[in-house]
């Protein structure tokens, strides 16, 4: 508290310092001597627990920078308000989704490639596929989560959620603000109807998914499950896997038959950014193996660079094969964002209902 | 000490002062007065009439837009309120709520510098003039009206001031009451010889307190006088109408008036007018007639004095007085 | 008054009463109990009937760095615009109600505004003029845009006790012999007082309890508790933010209790 006091005179005379000499120079002045920093956008919750303990750190000290990463949302709104030639973050860590928000208003690069982040060569293709803007350097797969004490059968298809016996003890969420119910709209038309894409016959399909209980924050969906309010839902594995060990708890997650939905880690870079080659080696750094390791154990993500080594448990469960990355289904968010509007209309009526 | 010293009291002096609002609304319209020091003054007349603005312009809440006002013989028309050392009784009282009693009363003194032993001393002796010793730590809002009514006199006469104003103090006591501040207040007066301007448009009150009476109309003076000489002698049709019930003879160039107490009824034979009783109102010490005679109606006044002379609705009456007692007004 | 309670004849109109006033009590502080529950639960998620009583998710909020560094900000922010908002709150009502201001009722609505509008706008205009003007997100600048929100609340409840205020009683200080400026302060002040209190205490409130103006305008290590425990609550839904809820709660019951002590509370009845 006491290290920012808004009235120092320390902090009036660079103010001063610094208008003088932009008035002076007739240009932004860049006023030297300090080290540079990198504005990052990260998660909360243990991964932020991990970063700002180790990785950042230890960036930090390699690159003689500091770090100053931002964990509150909503970080898309955020960048797109601040001044496309001074970004308010230098790297942008989001789900894909909002990745493809951000690069329709030029917010963020395209593509990343091998060439400004040399680690891009090792990644999975999924990472830096076409459905990606940026580059994934991990993945969780969506899928189901249960209980395994309630007397259920265990699920194996997307199809078994539609059980009439879990009416009411089933789990979703509400599709306009959660980027999983959207993955699982999208996964209801395929298995239902012609595709992805097929949003009638995925319509048709929630609606008989009622009774159904709803939440926002993707962490809910956790514990609806560990209070058993919720028997069977939409989750992503690492909300399961987690808990094992010490902190077992009587939930286990599947991988349906018909393949999980891709929900990346993306990270990427604004054009506007003033410490450009910084952002790169800090993507760059964030897909080297030790650290992609240090993270995957640490919150079960999937790590996109292929040459990473988890440990046998991790290793089991974890998307760390061709074969097993080749389940993920990655949804063309730039279709479905187009599309959003139209969709959380029509999904609040029919859940409403 | 438990009185009041006797003050030095100081004369006022308006002098053709004019007051009004939004460029408009004349609400005192050059008015001069010469009040004299130790006097009970009255500013008498019907609601509008200019007397509250006359008042705040003694105390110096409203700036006369021409003319000047003295007290004690010296120019205080630019003289801020606060520096004016007057004392003000308001209709509302206006007494801080938030201090008790005997911080009401202390607060003048405080903003002199009197000493503290000297500002206790002074507000017992003040609060036991008013008769309100013991209630010096109640709230105002815990006393009755007719003792916020002394807090708020005590409260202005504690600083010993020149002169002592008050806006219709007695507005809001019930009549019982009235009557007994009435005497307090005046006797008070006399005995601290402090220079009262007291206003009010309660005539009788005027007559019964003051020693002298402006009786005003339309932010203009129409009359000063002793309460005698209004009441006898009013210059203006105005002044015989407001003060008391009138008979207004029109029959010459000019209007003239005659009280109703100056009418006798007599017997037909003595009588200037012959007329009959229209209504009786008994008032207790007398009966207010209306007769009509000619035409026109009558007030006559008869006091009960010994045997009372009943007369009713309809009975034949004459009606006789002197011609002294007729008055004649200029307008 | 010294009849025994068992003899008093049974009162329809009083017992539904009572019972009314229980049942509005009940709405109000059932949340609050909800939240305790939670609070000092074991299991990390809600659940019902509890499991247990346990004080580790306080003991968690209370050793959780970012936790205490924003909930000590929010203390400070708040008190800093709990002061801002009295002084400017007072003064512009002072100035409404008391200077002949030309366009009185639109100046009025133009210092009310703030409330009229989403707060989220507010933070979201705030935050890019900030950018835009180079200023950036300093702490001050998270006061001034508290300070906008809660200034209404000061104003209007200033308003209220200045509408019915009996200017008699400054001219009776005035015509003692009481300065303009003595006025001010022995009479004035202390009458509405009570009024700009209680806006101040809806202006530690509102700050205190600001999301959506601090949302944009927070930086990374500088966010406001409210910003913390959102984004907490995003990763990990357990009785930390509970815990934290029932701290908050008990935090500004605290400050307004003491700010109570110290300057009063009450509405003074003759005013
Ligand atoms: N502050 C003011 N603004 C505008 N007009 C005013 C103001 N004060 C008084 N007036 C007007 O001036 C005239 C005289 O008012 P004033 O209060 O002096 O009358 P008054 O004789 O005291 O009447 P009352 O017996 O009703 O108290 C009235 O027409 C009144 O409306
Ligand atoms: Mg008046």
């Amino acid at each position: 508290m006491t290290t920012r006091h808004p009235f120092s005179r320390r902090g009036l005379l660079r103010t001063s310092a610094g208008l003088a000499a932009a008035a002076s120079f007739g240009a932004p002045s860049i006023l030297h001597a300090e080290t540079k920093t990198l504005k990052i956008t990260t998660w909360g919750g243990k991964w932020g627990d991990i970063m700002k303990a180790t990785v950042l750190p230890a960036f930090e000290k390699e690159h003689g920078c500091t770090v100053s990463a931002d964990q509150a949302f909503p970080f898309v709104p955020k960048l797109q308000v601040s001044p496309k030639n001074d970004p308010l973050y230098d790297v942008l860590h989001t789900n894909s989704n909002e990745q493809w928000l951000a690069v329709v208003d030029g917010l963020v690069m395209d593509k990343i490639t091998a060439k400004e982040v040399p680690n891009v060569a090792d990644v999975y293709p999924y990472a830096v596929s076409d459905k990606i803007v940026g580059v994934s350097i991990f993945t969780s797969a969506i899928g189901l989560g249960y209980r395994t004490d309630k007397d259920i059968t265990p699920p194996k298809s997307w199809k078994d959620l539609a059980d009439p016996k879990l009416a009411g003890a089933r789990g979703g969420y509400l599709i306009p603000v959660n980027s999983l119910g959207q993955c699982h709209l999208m996964m209801l038309g395929k298995i239902y109807g012609k595709g992805l894409q097929d949003l009638d016959a995925a319509y048709k399909a929630l609606e008989q998914l009622k009774p159904i209980k709803l939440v926002d924050f993707t962490g809910q969906m956790e514990k609806m499950l560990l209070s058993a309010e919720v028997v069977e839902g939409v989750i992503h594995d690492s909300g399961v896997y987690r808990y094992e060990g010490a902190n077992r708890q009587p939930v286990d997650f599947c991988s349906p038959s018909e393949g999980v939905m891709a929900l990346e880690q993306v990270l990427n870079v604004a054009p506007g950014s003033k410490v450009k080659e910084l952002a790169f080696a800090y993507i760059d750094y964030m897909l080297r193996p030790d650290v992609q390791k240090l993270l995957a154990e640490g919150v079960w993500y999937s790590p996109a660079n292929k040459k990473v080594k988890l440990e046998a448990k991790y290793d089991a469960k974890l998307l760390t094969t061709p074969e097993k990355v080749a389940t993920l289904i990655q949804p063309d968010w730039k279709w479905y964002n187009a599309r959003k509007d139209d969709i959380d209309a029509r999904v609040t009526k029919i859940l409403k209902g | 000490m438990t009185l009041f010293n006797r003050m030095t009291s100081a004369a006022i002096k308006l002098q053709q002062v004019t007051k009004s609002f939004d460029g408009k609304v004349v609400a005192v319209d050059d008015v001069t007065l010469d009040i004299k020091a130790g006097e009970f003054f009255s500013l008498l007349g019907p609601s509008g009439c200019g007397k509250t603005t006359s008042l705040r312009m003694i105390a110096g809440f409203e700036m006369p837009d021409s003319g000047r006002v003295h007290v004690g013989g010296q120019d205080i028309t630019d003289v801020p309120v606060h520096r004016r050392d007057m004392g003000m009784v308001f209709q509302s009282y206006a007494l801080f709520p938030h201090r008790t009693v005997a911080e009401n009363v202390a607060f003048g003194l405080r903003m002199r510098d009197v000493s503290k032993p000297e500002i206790a001393k002074r507000v017992a002796a003040a609060l036991a003039q008013v008769a309100l010793t013991g209630l010096e730590e109640r709230k105002p809002a815990q006393l009755s009206g007719g003792q916020q009514q002394r807090v708020a006199l005590a409260r202005a006469l504690v600083i010993e001031p020149r002169v002592l104003l008050c806006d219709e103090p007695l507005g809001a006591l019930d009549r019982k009451l009235r009557q007994q501040m009435q005497f307090e207040l005046k006797e008070l007066q006399q005995r601290l010889g402090v220079t009262l301007v007291f206003v009010t448009h309660d005539q009788e009150e005027a007559l019964a307190m003051s020693d002298r009476i402006a009786v005003m109309n339309r932010g203009r003076v129409e009359q000063v006088g002793a309460p005698t000489e209004i009441y006898e002698r009013p210059r203006t049709r105005f002044v015989a109408d407001f003060i008391g019930e009138i008979n207004l003879l029109e029959d010459g160039p000019h209007p003239r008036a005659l009280r109703p107490e100056k009418i006798r009824l007599v017997p037909a034979a003595e009588a200037r007018l012959k007329g009959t009783v229209e209504t009786a109102n008994f008032l207790g010490g007398a009966t207010l007639y209306r007769v009509n005679a000619g035409g026109r109606a009558y007030l006559a006044r008869e006091t009960h004095s010994g045997e009372r002379s009943p007369r009713a609705a309809g009975d034949a009456v004459g009606l006789a007085w002197n011609d002294t007692d007729v008055v004649s007004l200029e307008s | 008054m010294s009849t025994p309670l068992n003899k008093q004849p049974f009162d329809l109109g009083k017992t539904a009463y009572l019972g009314l006033n229980l049942l509005l009590l009940a709405f109000l502080l059932a949340p609050i109990a909800i939240v305790l529950v939670f609070a000092l639960n074991p299991t990390p998620y809600i659940s019902f009937p509890p499991v247990g009583v346990t004080l580790r998710w306080f003991v968690k909020f209370f050793e959780t760095g970012d936790f205490m560094r924003s909930l000590w900000l929010s203390l400070w922010i708040a008190a800093c615009v709990l002061v801002l908002s009295v002084v400017i709150g007072g003064a512009c009502a002072l100035a409404l109600a008391r200077g002949h201001l030309p366009g009185r009722a639109f100046l009025t609505a133009f210092f009310m505004s703030p409330l009229m509008l989403p707060a989220i706008l507010t933070g979201l205009a705030l935050f890019q003029s900030y950018l835009l003007s180079g200023i950036g997100r300093p702490v001050w600048g998270l006061i001034m845009a508290h300070t906008l929100i809660a200034v209404p609340y000061v104003l209007r409840t200033t308003l209220a006790v200045l509408h019915n205020f009996d200017r008699r009683i400054e001219e009776a200080a005035s015509v003692l012999g009481a300065s303009p400026v003595r006025v001010f302060f022995e009479v004035t002040l202390p009458l509405i007082q009570p009024g700009v209190f209680a806006g101040g205490v809806f202006a530690f409130i509102v700050s205190f309890d600001q999301f959506p103006v601090s949302l944009f305008l927070v930086v990374p290590k500088g966010e406001t508790l409210p910003v913390v425990l959102f984004n907490y609550m995003k990763f990990d839904l357990d009785g930390a933010i509970a815990a934290a809820s029932m701290v908050s709660i008990l935090l500004a019951l605290a400050v307004v209790l003491v700010l109570e002590r110290l300057i009063g509370l009450k509405a003074y009845v003759k005013l």
